[in-house]
């Protein structure tokens, strides 16, 4: 939230629960963003988001939105949106931050401008909570005269790209890619897409809860894969390159809303009772005041 | 729009499903809460358009206009499942 503060970007949460169990939560979470409470879900409806696959006498799960995020200019005109069929991955607040503030992934200038293709990857964050998608970030830094292919390209060249190693335990998401350029080949006159100058690969990636291999009690985890790219210029193409990486990261929790009391967890909101509440509103099975 | 529900993925350990991705679930897929989409699904208005307005009552109470109360600072705006569940 610091960041958010400090960027000058407010931040709010819109759910279907009551205020009151939004004041639980933010009590047990210190939680210092707008939350914001649609009970009946009309602001959801009239974004034209309300999750329509759940019928309505559904308790409690009628009026739930498909999630995802929007984020706005100073304008208040939206510059970006981020919706995921399943609900329990969302992009990682960097990524939303990133995106209100419109910031182009800077790449520092070299001192010795390359001549060859030079390829940095990192991993944005560094952990990879459930349920939150982190980038793994690669940077080409494509020497003038040069470039680098974008999917998808013809057989025999190899377009930049990032992979991982096969591991069932992390996923990974449509790349998030800079634009590209049209380039005529002089010989079979097909045009392709190429990539010039600085270029900003992302990958999305996450955990696969269950399936993911963890190491050290279960606290981290390894994403490994590699980069593949091939440079050419106006005469000739080099041979493809490929560079792995390989980044050990936490892979914590997020912070979830606790039904508690359990073994080890500590009912910190009440969420349990607001739970029923939810049911016995929407079934209509409210018990009075002094029962509850 | 047609939305198709999701219904991929089968039992995981113990009393728990697991949807497509992996992830555990209380119910089958396509059950419950877990009614999720397969394909295209409504994603709310455009980029490039002003958000519709938002008027909610915050977590202390207070009725909150989301485009006055940024005053005039860029913004996210999230919509989640639950903050109870």
């Amino acid at each position: 939230m610091d960041a958010y503060r400090t960027a000058g970007v407010r931040l709010y949460a819109l759910s279907y629960d009551e205020p009151d169990a939004l004041a639980d939560y933010a009590e047990a979470h210190d939680t210092t963003f707008t939350m914001l409470s649609d009970p009946d879900s009309e602001v959801i409806g009239s974004f034209g988001i309300l999750n329509t696959l759940i019928p309505p006498d559904d308790h409690p799960w009628y009026g739930l939105p498909f999630p995802g995020s929007y984020v706005i200019n100073a304008d208040g005109i939206i510059v970006a949106k981020f919706f995921e069929h399943n609900f329990a991955i969302r992009p990682g607040p960097e990524q939303l931050l990133a995106a209100a503030l419109g910031t182009e992934f800077d790449v520092p200038e070299l001192e010795q401008p390359p001549e060859r293709v030079s390829v940095e990857v990192t991993i944005e964050g560094d952990s990879l909570p459930m349920g939150v998608t982190r980038h793994i970030v690669a940077t080409f830094r494509v020497p003038e005269g040069q470039h680098v292919y974008s999917e998808p390209v013809p057989e025999g060249l190899v377009a930049a790209a990032i992979e991982l190693d096969g591991n069932a335990g992390i996923l990974s998401y449509e790349p998030v890619v800079p634009t590209t350029s049209p380039l005529t080949l002089s010989g079979s006159g097909d045009t392709l897409a190429v990539y010039e100058g600085d270029v900003v690969l992302r990958l999305p990636v996450a955990q696969n809860a269950r399936n993911m291999q963890k190491d050290d009690n279960g606290r981290f985890v390894t994403i490994s894969g590699r980069v593949r790219w091939q440079a050419c210029d106006d005469a000739e193409c080099f041979l493809p390159q490929s560079m792995p990486f390989s980044f050990r990261v936490e892979a914590g929790f997020p912070v979830l809303g606790d039904m508690g009391p359990g073994v080890g967890r500590v009912p910190a909101m009440n969420g349990a009772r607001h739970f029923q509440r939810l049911i016995d509103r929407r079934a209509g099975t409210e018990p009075s005041a002094e029962d509850q | 729009m047609e939305i198709e529900l999701d219904t991929r993925g089968g039992p995981s350990n113990g009393p728990y499903f697991e949807d497509a991705e992996g992830f555990n679930m209380p119910e089958p897929p396509g059950n419950g809460s877990r009614r999720i989409p397969l394909g295209d699904f409504p994603t709310g208005p455009e980029v490039g358009s002003r958000l519709p307005d938002i008027v909610a009552t915050d977590q202390t109470g207070r009725l909150v206009d989301v485009h006055a109360d940024r005053a005039g600072q860029p913004a996210v705006v999230v919509f989640y499942r639950s903050a109870v569940w």
